[in-house]
């Protein structure tokens, strides 16, 4: 095991902890405004990713044009079902509209699976992006590059749409106390189908950026979704800051997990959950009583 | 004992020894009895627990591949193997327990599905214990005594013995002391937790005692299949057990087995057809949270039970 193969390793987890940290933010975003678990959220990644396939193989053969239309289309999509599905279970238990998500979850997994078949479908890397870049110490995939710059940058954006606007302070407000938000005279269901349009366009996002390095198939989303789970409890759940960090250390266990021993890469995140609930049950970032 | 309870558990009781008689196949009232008895351990967790576990598949699978594993390998005795699966899927959930407890609500179900994961991960990469993506093959049904278990109705028989015992040991405990302090930490945690009840205490106990009777259906199910399909450990799996109570109905023991009934012979009525089975679970899960949240049972109770005594009582007015 040389260094240029442990860098490299290292950087790969950082490719996952990128596609970790744009699926956390929005699931974060959303637990925090709606109380709930989006079990949908990687049925929305999965669907960005078909979008992406849709436009590029049937409509435009351009990568940039999906990059930009479909977490935007897909955005569109979450506060669609927000709109339609999830606003109707507001004044039930949340337990139902975390049922709910997973029936969607489900429906939209499988009607891709029939419609695109189970095999998953070819997505090739953009013309522009194919070559390597030398870092200096080593050559990596110049998409891959890319894929780090664009989520820092979306994150930074997310960062600080929500800290420095006024509607991200709305949001922020509605995190900490939604009764209260409404008693100000704040129409809190705009705010809802923002957040839930929010999160799923980050999804989208990083189904776009997936598409290129990972298969392009119906399960897609649920085998990152659970790993994401991990993430924000390892992170704490509605904090910006914990999405990151936590996305960042789950992609590198598992970065390190494939050099020391691959059939065990995907279980050590587990293991590692288990031993970080028993030392901090909240998470790094997790604040104290929040939605508990 | 109420009389209609008693005519409802007699009647339950003739339905479930005809059962093989009715059913299109032998082994499908043998599945149905044995997820009928996965949902009613789940309705512990959920509907009297107030916890929405999202891993109840893990104890199902661990059952299942302690079952298999101990015929293969170790000894050839099936009241042995099925002990070891219920030991073994009681630990684990002692375990998982222990650790997912110490969180609330969303964080609750979030550790139950990785964990839940955690396992099939297992099982998948450790192929020369599990067969991996094979599932274990070959698994025998021995003897027990003189009962030779390989006829289909010898297995329902059998299976149909251990889910009353099992079921009636559930409903035990719904109605012991632990139980009732069960409903009343779902209800309203800090008021029993101001009263002096240790809650995370009473919650593992119910989760424990709920992945033992998991891990036993587990157990009965490699028995039947011969083998232990890896689907049994999937989240799909831990899916169908909770929409079978929010069918059935939660927290009425019986509703969970009518939902296991429906949800199976619906399965296996779609599948014939096509092979879309999750495009309808996830609908039937949609509808049900929509416009059934009270599920079959509560369907009854509510609307069936007080409109036929209504008839009834018009029909016979009482007389003066």
């Amino acid at each position: 095991m040389n260094l240029q193969f442990v860098l490299m390793q290292l950087f790969n987890g950082l490719i996952l902890g990128s596609l970790y940290v744009l699926l956390a933010l929005g699931l974060s975003i959303i637990f925090g405004m709606l109380g709930i678990i989006n079990f949908a959220h990687g049925a929305f990644f999965m669907l960005g990713a078909y979008a992406a396939y849709t436009i590029t193989a049937y409509v435009i053969p351009d990568f940039w044009l999906a990059l930009v239309c479909v977490p935007v289309l897909m955005a569109i999509f979450g506060a669609f079902c927000e709109m339609v599905l999830f606003r109707r279970l507001y004044e039930l238990p949340s337990l139902y509209i975390m049922l709910l998500t997973f029936g969607l979850m489900l429906v939209l997994q499988d009607a891709v699976r029939l419609l695109f078949g189970s095999m998953g479908v070819p997505f090739s890397t953009p013309k522009s992006l194919t070559g390597m870049v030398n870092l200096g110490f080593m050559y990596y995939p110049s998409y891959r590059l890319f894929l780090i710059v664009v989520t820092s940058l979306t994150a930074c954006a997310v960062w600080l749409f929500l800290s420095k606007t006024k509607l991200g302070c709305i949001i922020r407000a509605g995190t900490d106390n939604p009764k209260m938000l409404e008693a100000l005279g704040i129409d809190i269901s705009k705010t809802m189908t923002l957040v839930v349009g929010l999160g799923a366009g980050l999804a989208g996002l990083a189904g776009v950026l997936a598409a290129p390095i990972q298969n392009v198939r119906p399960l897609m989303g649920m085998d990152l979704l659970v790993d994401c789970f991990v993430v924000v409890v390892i992170g704490g759940m509605g904090s910006l800051g914990g999405s990151v960090v936590g996305g960042l250390i789950v992609g590198q266990i598992i970065a390190i997990g494939v050099m020391v021993w691959p059939p065990m890469a995907n279980t050590l995140i587990y293991f590692f959950m288990a031993a970080f609930l028993l030392v901090r049950p909240r998470g790094l970032f997790g604040r104290e009583a929040f939605h508990e | 004992m109420h009389r209609a309870q008693l005519a409802m558990l007699t009647s339950f009781f003739a339905l479930a020894l005809m059962f093989p008689l009715v059913a299109p196949y032998v082994a499908l009232a043998s599945e149905i009895l044995i997820f009928a008895l996965l949902a009613m351990s789940y309705d512990l967790v959920l509907g009297y627990g107030g916890m929405l576990s999202f891993g109840h598949a893990a104890f199902f699978g661990i059952g299942a591949y302690t079952t298999g594993i101990l015929l293969i390998r170790v000894f050839p005795s099936v009241p042995v193997a099925l002990l070891g699966a219920v030991c073994v899927s009681s630990l684990a959930a002692a375990f998982v327990g222990y650790a997912s407890i110490r969180r609330h609500g969303i964080y609750f179900t979030m550790v139950t599905l990785a964990f839940a994961q955690m396992f099939y991960f297992i099982a998948f990469k450790w192929t020369g214990l599990t067969g991996g993506d094979d599932g274990l093959q070959g698994v025998p049904r021995p003897n027990i005594g003189p009962i030779d278990l390989h006829p289909e109705i010898n297995l329902y028989y059998f299976i149909l013995a251990l889910v009353i015992v099992s079921m009636f040991v559930i409903v035990r405990v719904v109605h012991s002391p632990m139980g009732t302090a069960l409903q009343a930490l779902r209800e309203n945690r800090n008021r029993a937790m101001s009263v002096g009840y240790n809650v995370d205490k009473f919650k593992l106990v119910a989760f424990v005692i709920s992945g033992c009777f998991a891990g036993l259906a587990g157990g009965l199910y490699a028995l039947l299949l011969n083998m232990v399909p890896l689907g049994s450990l999937h989240w799909t799996t831990s899916g169908e057990v909770v929409v079978m109570n929010i069918t059935g109905g939660m927290a009425t023991l019986f509703g969970p087995v009518i939902g296991a009934v429906s949800i199976i012979l619906l399965r296996d009525t779609i599948s014939n057809y096509t092979d879309a089975w999750s495009l309808f679970m996830g609908l039937i899960f949609m509808i049900a949270v929509f416009g059934f949240r009270d599920g079959i049972a509560g369907f009854f109770q509510k609307k069936i039970i007080p409109r036929a005594s209504e008839i009834l009582r018009r029909a016979f007015p009482r007389k003066r």
